[in-house]
């Protein structure tokens, strides 16, 4: 619409990244060029993502513009997003510090490139214009949510990849990592069946991000526990 | 606590964050395209005739706006676009809104043939009105689409009014629900039109020894609101395709010496018709009656206009009644048609008919016609569109013509004889599927003078009804310049625009949505200000023990 609503999609957008870093005490450790870092190897693991996916699936494109919806391409296709993992797991290993920041640090830079790179400039371009459409907003919005969903999955990296993580915790651990991939599918499908609005679809991205953050904050907790105890 | 919370919020605003932006957004902002996005909502628009007669303006004068839309009971103001549809508007609304409003856009009905004859009668007289006058604000018609439905119902029913009644909190929650439409037109500003009007004429010649002229005329153009949507079925295709057809028939019987007719024929068609005050018949005239080789009218008996002949029965109008004995009562008795007399208003800014042009040049002329009244509209109308009781009209009121034509050059008294009604009937035919041709493709293509005198002479409407008269008769196409210091008429253009329609919430919604963000980050702060606690609550409900650490 105008400059004045692009600012308030700017602000929807950038203001709970820039809190999370600056009052979850990650800032302490002077870690802004390991949120870069992060952020960079989210770009190299994107680009490696998109020569997997044109290697493999080189007329995915066609096949989703024809209509059909192929559930096993789209599961496969989903399983490449394993390789984000992967680049979490090496970002997590580059950054010194304690468990949470580490965490943390990845996650918030992790998302803000996933921001840059692939929500600015529909915002830029689409929220400006004299057309008015909630989907900025639910963009916005949505961003919010894959912080949380970027920290749960950093956690659940960490939390893996931890060798003193006790026994009991490893299956849900690594159930819930597994899944991580395929959660958009997930989602996808639980809407399509309850026919939810993009609202509504927002709400339960929300609910089930939410959930796997407590999930693995609770592991967390167990795991310091355990190794405070032992 | 809460100084420590104030303390945290400055932050943000005291960082790094603003400095760098109030670099950066300025030069993005000057960086990148003004309107950087297209609109969800893009339409071909038709925009209203315009026209100058005799330097008095007629029709809409402007073409661009940028203005919201509004229906016909919810605007206000001429910062309004007002939408509706063809068939709601009244013409006491029409005539409120040509002064107050910012611009119309109408949307014409689905379809034509479903309008009872009530609304057809209705949009008749609407265009009527509004051709008139001169139109100040830009004029659009639209063609019909569901999504130009749903803007209009949405308008309808919109919430999105000036008075304030309702409480705050009523108007707060109809912003945000409600949808709002930016409309805008983008075109040049109107510009004259070179145009070129075009006679095309051919003869055939009669026998030696008689002079006698018959000059057998029609118009081509169309005329209604809308330039590119001014099909004319009636008016004028039938009596193009009728000349056409009549120099078919004549062609094959002055072809042989034996059955060569008296009089000479001159079929004419010219492309400036009533709504231009038979420019080009009034400039032919000059070149042929005024030129020093004044040999093709010479000696006339007669003209015979033809114009809207596509249903029955057929009139006679005239400016004089013919005299006992002459041709033209001759002809009337043939053709069994009632006359009509109108004398010649010259202070009338339009001439009545067609043949009003040759009587004022002192010829004997009449017009056929199938409407009793010059000031019928349907001559001018939208809905003057081709079906196929007209057509079975056109062909019937042909051949009676062709009939009563034959029957004056040849002077046949009478034909009751059978065999010699079968003769007749054999030369005299029409050739139906030439007929339904010409009739199909005439009213198939806008023939509005805007559309027809700004192309070439050899190529579109003008250039086939020339390439078709050439097959039957040598024939002329002569074009006509107006006047430069003071032109008998200007067309403008742009006849045709994109329509962007841009659905937009009120400049108080942006204000709302800051105010529901701002709640939001609040909480967000809070949220994430308050972990810690939160954690060290949720380990313990997790692991059953104190957090040790």
């Amino acid at each position: 619409m105008t400059l004045y609503h692009f600012g308030n999609c700017l602000a929807l957008v950038y203001a709970p990244y820039h809190m999370a870093y600056k009052f979850s005490g990650i800032s302490e450790y002077a870690t802004f060029s390991k949120c870069v870092y992060a952020g960079g190897l989210y770009i190299f693991t994107q680009l490696c993502k998109m020569l997997l996916l044109a290697t493999f699936f080189p007329d995915s494109d066609n096949i989703q513009s024809g209509g059909e919806y192929d559930v096993f391409l789209e599961i496969l296709k989903a399983t490449v997003d394993l390789a984000d993992l992967l680049g979490i797991y090496v970002a997590l290993n580059s950054i010194p510090g304690k468990g949470h920041a580490k965490i943390l640090t990845a996650a918030i830079g992790w998302a803000s490139a996933e921001v840059l790179v692939s929500r600015s400039v529909l915002l830029w371009v689409g929220a400006r214009g004299s057309e008015f459409d909630w989907r900025y907003v639910r963009s916005c919005a949505e961003s919010n949510v894959s912080l949380l969903q970027h920290a749960a999955s950093a956690a659940l990296v960490w939390l893996c990849a931890r060798s003193d993580l006790p026994r009991r915790l490893l299956p849900p651990a690594a159930a819930l990592l597994l899944l991580v991939p395929y959660r958009a599918l997930l989602e996808e499908a639980l809407a399509g069946a309850l026919a939810l609005s993009a609202w509504g679809l927002l709400a339960l991205r929300a609910a089930h991000a939410l959930g796997v953050a407590l999930a693995a904050l609770a592991m967390y907790a167990t795991l310091v526990q355990h190794s405070a105890l032992s | 606590m809460w100084l420590d919370q104030a303390d945290g919020f400055a932050e943000i605003f005291r960082g790094y964050l603003p400095y760098y932006l109030l670099v950066v957004f300025p030069i993005f902002i000057i960086m990148s395209p003004a309107n950087p996005v297209a609109a969800s909502h893009e339409f071909s628009v038709y925009r209203m005739q315009q026209y100058d007669l005799h330097t008095v303006p007629h029709g809409c004068r402007s073409a661009s706006f940028n203005l919201e839309g509004r229906s016909l009971s919810s605007w206000s103001m001429s910062r309004h676009c007002v939408v509706a549809r063809i068939q709601d508007i009244t013409i006491d609304q029409f005539v409120e809104i040509r002064s107050k409003a910012g611009a119309l856009l109408l949307v014409l009905p689905k379809n034509d043939t479903l309008l009872t004859d009530e609304q057809k009668e209705h949009i008749k007289l609407l265009e009527m009105a509004m051709m008139q006058q001169d139109i100040g604000i830009p004029v659009y018609f639209a063609e019909w689409t569901p999504e130009f439905e749903d803007i209009i119902k949405d308008l309808q029913h919109s919430f999105i009014t000036d008075d304030k009644s309702g409480t705050a909190l009523e108007a707060m929650f109809n912003t945000v629900s409600s949808n709002g439409y930016q409309i805008v037109v983008s075109a040049p500003t109107p510009a004259k039109i070179d145009s070129k009007p075009v006679t095309i004429h051919g003869k055939l010649v009669g026998r030696s020894g008689a002079a006698q002229t018959i000059v057998i005329a029609a118009h081509y153009d169309s005329s209604s609101v809308i330039p590119e949507l001014s099909f004319g079925a009636d008016s004028n295709a039938s009596g193009a395709v009728a000349v056409v057809e009549l120099a078919r028939i004549f062609s094959r019987l002055y072809s042989a010496a034996a059955t060569r007719g008296g009089p000479s024929l001159v079929f004419m068609l010219t492309s400036t018709g009533h709504s231009l005050n038979y420019f080009g018949t009034k400039k032919w005239l000059e070149e042929h009656l005024d030129a020093v080789d004044a040999s093709l009218l010479q000696d006339i008996s007669f003209v015979m206009c033809l114009d809207s002949i596509s249903s029955s029965p057929l009139t006679m109008h005239v400016s004089k009644p013919p005299k006992a004995g002459s041709p033209a009562q001759s002809m009337k008795a043939r053709l069994g048609a009632p006359l009509v007399h109108k004398k010649i208003n010259l202070a009338d800014e339009f001439l009545a008919w067609h043949h009003e042009r040759f009587s004022i040049r002192r010829m004997t002329a009449f017009t056929i016609s199938s409407l009793q009244s010059h000031k019928d509209p349907s001559r001018n109308t939208l809905l003057d569109t081709p079906s196929e009781s007209s057509f079975r009209n056109i062909a019937d009121n042909i051949a009676a013509t062709a009939r009563a034509l034959a029957s004056h050059i040849y002077n046949l008294t009478e034909e009751d004889n059978e065999e010699d009604s079968i003769l007749y009937d054999e030369a005299l035919g029409v050739d139906e599927a030439s007929i339904r041709h010409w009739y199909k493709f005439l009213s198939s293509q806008p023939r509005s003078p805007q559309v027809i005198t700004s192309t070439a002479p050899n190529g579109g409407v003008t250039g086939a009804l020339e390439r078709a008269l050439s097959k039957y008769l040598e024939t002329t196409v002569s074009a006509h310049a107006l006047d430069k210091r003071e032109p008998e008429y200007a067309l403008y253009s742009p006849t045709r625009a994109i329509l962007y329609v841009y659905s937009v919430k009120p400049a108080v919604f942006d204000l709302i949505l800051t105010l529901a963000i701002v709640a939001y980050l609040t909480l967000v702060y809070f949220a994430i200000q308050l972990f810690p606690r939160f954690y060290e609550e949720y380990a313990k409900v997790v692991t059953g023990k104190a957090k040790v650490n």
